[in-house]
């Protein structure tokens, strides 16, 4: 019996990419602190090296058309190795979860409401994100059109209403910063940015036309990282060297908007945009978190987990930092080496895959 | 003691909204998943209301990164 009955376009997909890369714009002023006005350089570059990455996700997807990482590994490596495997990815989907959470509520708490206990913050979205999950991978993926809609017209707003405020002389020198530095960036945003895709391997296999999902996925991840680019050029260029010290970029910028002194305090708008993006990939990864877990133990349904997991995940983004600082310093320092095994992992898999297609070939010749 | 009876309550109601569904279904094993997870999930809340203090799980993290394997970005 299957598990989840839901079918979604490749269409979708590409709108659920754009939606999950276009969330992690908060996260940005990770690196922009390390690489400071060359930060376009480094999203650009962990862009074009990501993109192997999300071909040998989606070739991984086409090789096992219908079957999620959890089924994936269990039939690559076995049945104890796999579970070992579908357990530590489901963790890090957690981890995700609460991490992505805890910044968020964090981010609430500095700029809108100071006075609001967290909890109550991070028990609205979850309890949005719950019942998004609940409903299924459709109906997730059909919000994604509305949400990305909404998050590219703000963006694109923004960046138009900014323009006179821009000074490109800003961007120059070129280059300045020592190249450690700039690899250090580039992990950064490669691994928390982009490659957090991997997620998808879990949601890959509803799609209904598999031949698409290749260019669905490349596509989206293109048109997401140029969002994320627009609008790293946009702070920089607004900001300057300030960008550097703010904790949000993309949320102070909105707040130099002055057009006639009729337009202003647009920050409200990236505030929404945010929250809505941010509802997207949570729930996405909520959503992989339940259902490999389901899958894990062999349930029907896996429609009476979500609720539990989402309370874990609440109080476990409450213990997972004393202050957003240290969630911070993490983030920049060891989140991402940490991470990267993971994102690396599925490309391993495919290799073997593919080695054991090649010598079942040959010796089915030499019989 | 007012706020771990709140809360108690709280877990009760989500019982009572979905675990009738299960037994009328006869999902078992579903069942016995979600009241583990849950009991799980109600721990892990009990320690946060009364302010127990739990290591954090990224320090964890970061002795592993920094301190055994050496790979942190942190060291220039």
């Amino acid at each position: 019996m299957k598990i989840e009955k839901g079918i979604i376009a490749s269409s979708q997909l590409t709108f659920m990419i754009i939606g999950f890369i276009q969330a992690s714009n908060l996260l940005l002023s990770f690196s922009s602190g390390i690489v400071s006005h060359d930060a376009w350089l480094a999203i650009l570059i962990a862009m074009v090296l990501s993109i192997p990455f999300v071909l040998s996700y989606a070739a991984l997807g086409r090789e096992f058309p219908g079957k999620n990482l959890i089924q994936i590994s269990d039939i690559i490596y076995g049945v104890y190795l796999g579970k070992i495997i579908s357990v530590s990815y489901v963790f890090i989907f957690f981890a995700l979860v609460c991490q992505n959470l805890r910044y968020f509520s964090d981010f609430l708490i500095t700029f809108i409401f100071p006075e609001t206990p967290i909890w109550a913050i991070l028990i609205m979205l979850t309890f949005i994100s719950a019942w998004a999950v609940r409903a299924g991978i459709e109906v997730i993926a059909r919000c994604s059109f509305i949400i990305i809609a909404i998050a590219s017209t703000i963006i694109l707003a923004t960046s138009l209403l900014l323009l006179p405020d821009m000074r490109f002389r800003n961007f120059l020198p070129i280059l300045d910063v020592p190249l450690q530095d700039l690899i250090h960036g580039t992990h950064i945003i490669f691994s928390i940015n982009y490659l957090e895709i991997v997620v998808f391997l879990m949601v890959i296999a509803f799609v209904n036309k598999p031949k698409q999902i290749k260019t669905s996925m490349v596509g989206g991840l293109i048109l997401g990282g140029v969002s994320v680019l627009i609008l790293e050029v946009r702070n920089t260029a607004v900001l300057g060297t300030v960008s550097e010290i703010v904790s949000s970029p993309s949320f102070v910028t909105a707040r130099y908007i002055s057009v006639a002194e009729v337009l202003t305090r647009m920050e409200m708008f990236v505030a929404i945009m945010l929250i809505t993006t941010v509802f997207l990939k949570v729930s996405i990864l909520y959503y992989a978190v339940v259902l490999g877990s389901a899958q894990i133990i062999n349930l029907r349904s896996y429609v009476p987990l979500v609720i539990p997991i989402g309370i874990s995940a609440i109080s476990f983004s409450i213990i997972l930092a004393g202050s957003s600082m240290e969630q911070i310093h993490s983030a920049i320092y060891t989140w991402p080496v940490f991470i990267l095994p993971f994102q690396l992992f599925p490309v391993l898999s495919l290799f073997i895959v593919k080695i054991r297609k090649k010598f079942k070939k040959r010796w089915a010749n030499k019989k | 003691m007012k706020m771990i009876m709140l809360l108690a309550a709280v877990f009760l109601i989500i019982i009572i909204i979905e675990a009738p569904k299960l037994i009328i279904n006869k999902y078992w094993k579903e069942l016995i998943a979600f009241l583990s997870l849950l009991s799980l999930a109600f721990a892990l809340t009990a320690l946060v209301i009364f302010d127990v203090d739990i290591p954090s799980p990224l320090e964890g993290i970061e002795y592993l990164i920094d301190d055994i394997l050496g790979l942190s970005w942190d060291r220039k």
